[in-house]
């Protein structure tokens, strides 16, 4: 019996092995939230080779494409969680305050069984990111949450390429005061963003007129041959953000600051950008309005520093009337879990309507990622991502029942096996290994300091010796 | 017209001496031994005959030279192929202590050295006292590829001949390569430098490989060119230049199937050959490496067997020698939870204990790398090998020799008992696989080494 239990756990689980699957479902006679186009009820939706087909009343299932009944029940699309840090090998490459030749896409652990508690939660996507020690982080990596496949198998196809900059406390702290280079102030951090881009841009003229004249002298084979300028990967990356190729992704808090950004990037004609946490971006919602920047904030977390003490759980609602495009995020890998919860917050607090409390975290972070033409609503030709719950998604009594990406299940709570990890130590013994408590709760809660909080404690030992 | 007679003169007193000196060098001769080839087959009562580290003769019909050295094997002892370990950090200087390092003005910029960017070192140039070198004769071993201990990139790949006295460990062949891993810069968060993460050396791995092209790029410029301003020349950047111009491989220490993956990803981009080293998952990408044509030296530190199946099997030996006579010892209760976590660890634990046999078995080119092996747990690894790793004694036998010198490019010489390679070999007392078996002799380059009272 044993054994066999065993054996099904391999079978449920070994298809989803495969990396980007396609997967057909028909979900039957249920309220399906498309986001985009209201609330339809008692309505099939039919997903074929992992694409949504036909949205509809009665639809007949084609051959051998399995039918769920969610007759009572609620589907919605996938949750995506525009801040993630769920299955990050290393966070921060906090070494430099200016780090854009990283990549997110280079630390992704494909095998973190977290991994599968946020499918469990309704979550079929997140932006990993980079942490916000360094004022230009490295690039993030947006995931679909397919358990059980490779790095390469987690990306998410074509998404936008983004990158991590973070103002504020956090880069002066590391960099400025922890390792005496520039930015100890946000004077500082400005400076560091803009003679950064400059350098980039001096760089990029160097690089482009050297291959000019080598070609030019390889072709004629006469002539003085042009001193090689080597390429250069950080310089690379930051022209490719000033010519909209990345869209910037900035952890940030006050009001000041977030303007300030706005500015520099006015300047340097950058146009998609998205401030993170952003717990002051209340004060300036006309203005990032206007500039058509987006924030993705904390439905009501705040006071864990001081830059984080003037904040709202309106936040989220002011940005909304306003008219910025606002996600919620987790930052954390338990809040991530239960993101429903959080977008339900923002209509318990400032009265925001449900579908808006609902596309904060579906269709707006996909905006914010550069996949909302394949994810974020239920449409038809769109993505087979999506939950069915067992009641309406904001109620707190609701629970995801299955979890689809792509039209492949990889979370069903009727079966929903004890053990799910798919790496274990066989140097650990059970006693150690099946402590979940432990496992879980060794997840920082806020990651974007991950290696960084260790990295401060250590200097400030260093600096006191 | 007198120098040119002086001159023929001399040449003929030189060659002269060195046909007397070759006369006169004796040969060495090993009799009544048994031989485990490299393919596995062995050969009863025979002779080994090697002269300037070179097997004149090897067989049952060989007739010894007056002038040789013999050891007579009496019908008991075992010559198996010089085993070569494919990577090692055998006579290594130590790595620095973290809190000697000095702590840096700007950490986001930290010299070469210090980043452990190094690729220029040469193991031949650092090598020092070792009691390893010792260990590793004892254990078969009479060649190995080292490397100096490292970071990201730690330093030349060279061949040596082995000698417990590290002064006299002899190169076979320099520069084969370099040595690499995901290794970051050394200092941890206390006093840390860039790259610190993985992703930050993927990201320095490529700028390098960016600067190295410039500057070779750059150097041909100039020597056609001597008006133009002359290169900033780099031995780290210059040591790159094999890998940049795809003229050695890469030789790679990874364990897990990610960073198999990340080292891929990198060979895609910049199509320098690559040798995975130590390669604990490597099963799980055998097809590919196969199909790209990279070869593996794996390791063979297992982790220990979980303890309740080591129990079991004790038990289960224990009882099949009492006949089964007697109760049944009472069944350890566990949960149906415990159960199916033991299962998990046992298949993963088997998984990592059967990777040498399927890289073989999907066709990869497995050789064999102590990649951080403890010498003295040797025995105990390799008995772990063939009674659950599916290995059998002829597949271990060839994994630490010929198919090991075929990754390294050392089969014309090594690898092999036959006549015309060179003399490294290992005698045994008894065959290595039985218990306590143990090396008498090892004959490295025709030199031999006693091991007395070990």
């Amino acid at each position: 019996m044993k054994k066999l239990l065993t054996l099904c756990m391999i079978a449920a689980f070994g298809f989803t092995a495969q990396a980007q699957d396609k997967g057909s479902v028909l979900i039957q006679n249920a309220t399906v939230i498309t986001v985009t186009n209201g609330d339809l009820e008692e309505t099939d939706v039919l997903i074929e080779d992992g694409v949504i087909r036909e949205i509809g009343k009665d639809l007949r299932a084609p051959r051998g494409v399995e039918t769920v009944d969610a007759t009572g029940k609620f589907v919605m699309p996938g949750i995506i969680d525009a801040h993630s840090h769920l299955n990050g090998v290393d966070i921060n490459e906090g070494r430099n305050p200016v780090t854009a030749e990283v990549t997110m896409e280079e630390s992704v652990d494909p095998n973190e069984v977290g991994i599968y508690h946020a499918l469990a939660g309704g979550a079929t996507a997140i932006h990993l990111m980079h942490g916000s020690a360094n004022v230009i982080g490295g690039q993030g990596e947006t995931l679909k949450l397919r358990y059980g496949t490779t790095q390469e198998g987690m990306k998410f196809k074509d998404a936008k390429r983004t990158i991590k900059f973070a103002l504020g406390e956090n880069p002066t702290r590391v960099h400025g005061q922890g390792n005496g280079v520039q930015p100890r102030t946000r004077m500082g951090v400005e400076q560091v963003i803009r003679g950064h881009f400059d350098e980039a841009l001096d760089y990029k003229r160097k690089r482009e007129a050297y291959l000019e004249a080598k070609a030019n002298y390889d072709r004629r084979g006469r002539g003085t041959p042009p001193v090689p300028v080597a390429e250069n990967l950080r310089y690379e990356v930051l022209n490719d953000i000033i010519e909209g190729e990345i869209y910037v992704h900035c952890h940030s808090y006050r009001a000041d600051e977030i303007l300030m950004l706005v500015r520099v990037f006015n300047d340097y004609g950058i146009e998609n950008y998205t401030f993170q946490h952003a717990n002051e971006a209340f004060k300036v919602a006309p203005e990032l309005a206007k500039h058509g920047a987006m924030t993705s904030v904390f439905s009501d977390w705040w006071a864990y520093k001081f830059e984080v003490y003037y904040s709202t759980a309106f936040n989220a609602s002011i940005l909304n009337a306003n008219g910025v495009i606002n996600s919620i995020n987790s930052d954390n890998d338990q809040l991530l879990r239960t993101l429903n919860h959080e977008a339900a917050k923002v209509v318990r607090y400032g009265d925001t309507s449900v579908n808006d409390a609902i596309k904060m975290i579906t269709l707006h972070p996909a905006i914010q990622l550069g996949i909302d033409d394949r994810v974020g609503s239920i449409e038809e030709g769109k993505h087979g991502d999506l939950a069915i719950w067992s009641r309406h998604p904001l109620s707190i009594y609701s629970k995801a029942e299955m979890t689809f990406v792509d039209g492949v299940k990889y979370f069903d709570r009727e079966n929903d096996p004890d053990d799910m990890r798919i790496q274990i130590n066989p140097g650990a013994d059970f006693d150690d290994a099946s402590n979940f408590r432990e496992i879980t709760t060794r997840r920082e809660t806020d990651a974007c300091l991950q290696d960084a909080f260790i990295l401060l404690a250590e200097q400030s030992a260093h600096n006191h010796n | 017209m007198r120098k040119f007679i002086l001159l023929l003169a001399l040449l003929f007193v030189g060659s002269g001496f060195q046909g007397i000196f070759a006369q006169t060098t004796p040969a060495n001769a090993l009799k009544n031994v048994t031989i485990h080839n490299a393919d596995g087959s062995t050969t009863g009562s025979a002779t080994i005959v090697w002269r300037n580290g070179v097997i004149e003769a090897i067989g049952t019909n060989v007739s010894i030279p007056f002038d040789a050295f013999e050891i007579d094997g009496g019908d008991s002892l075992h010559v198996y192929p010089g085993f070569i370990d494919g990577l090692s950090t055998l006579g290594s200087p130590a790595l620095p202590r973290t809190q000697d390092l000095p702590r840096l003005e700007d950490p986001g910029n930290p010299p070469y050295h210090r980043a452990g960017i190094q690729p220029e070192r040469k193991p031949s140039e650092l090598l020092t006292e070792d009691n390893n070198f010792e260990a590793a004769m004892k254990a078969g071993f009479t060649s190995a590829a080292l490397y100096p201990n490292g970071f990201m990139l730690p330093g030349q790949v060279e061949a040596f001949y082995l000698s417990a006295d590290h002064a006299d460990v002899e190169l076979i062949k320099g520069t084969m390569g370099l040595a690499g891993s995901f290794e970051e810069a050394p200092g941890g968060w206390g006093s840390g430098a860039y790259p610190s993460t993985q992703m930050g050396v993927m990201a320095q791995f490529r700028q390098l490989m960016f600067d190295a092209t410039a500057l070779q790029q750059h150097m041909k410029y100039y020597e056609q060119n001597p008006e133009m301003p002359a290169p900033d020349r780099d031995r780290v950047l210059e040591a790159m230049f094999p890998l940049v111009n795809n003229s050695a491989p890469f030789f790679f220490e990874v364990d897990t199937k990610e960073h198999i993956e990340r080292i891929l990803k990198l060979q895609d981009q910049f199509g320098f050959d690559v040798v995975i080293v130590s390669g604990k998952e490597a099963y799980a990408k055998a097809d590919e490496l196969n199909q790209r044509n990279i070869p593996v030296l794996a390791g063979i530190d297992f982790t220990d067997a979980p303890e309740w199946y080591a129990e079991m099997k004790k038990k289960e030996e224990d009882t099949e020698e009492e006949d089964a006579e007697g109760e049944d010892s009472e069944e350890e209760e566990i949960s149906e939870e415990e159960q199916m976590y033991r299962e998990k660890q046992l298949d993963a634990w088997k998984a990592e204990v059967s990777n040498i046999k399927k890289l073989m078995d999907a066709g990869v080119s497995v050789g064999f790398s102590s990649a951080g092996l403890d010498l003295k747990d040797m025995t105990k690894k390799v008995e772990v090998l063939l009674d659950e790793g599916g290995l059998t004694e002829n597949d271990l036998v060839a994994l630490m020799s010929i198919n090991t010198a075929n990754i390294l490019g050392l089969n014309r010489t090594h690898g092999s008992l036959q006549q015309g390679k060179n003399a490294s070999f290992s005698v045994f007392d008894k065959a290595m696989t039985e218990d306590k078996a143990k090396v008498l002799h090892s004959i490295s380059n025709g030199t031999i080494h006693e091991f007395k009272g070990n």
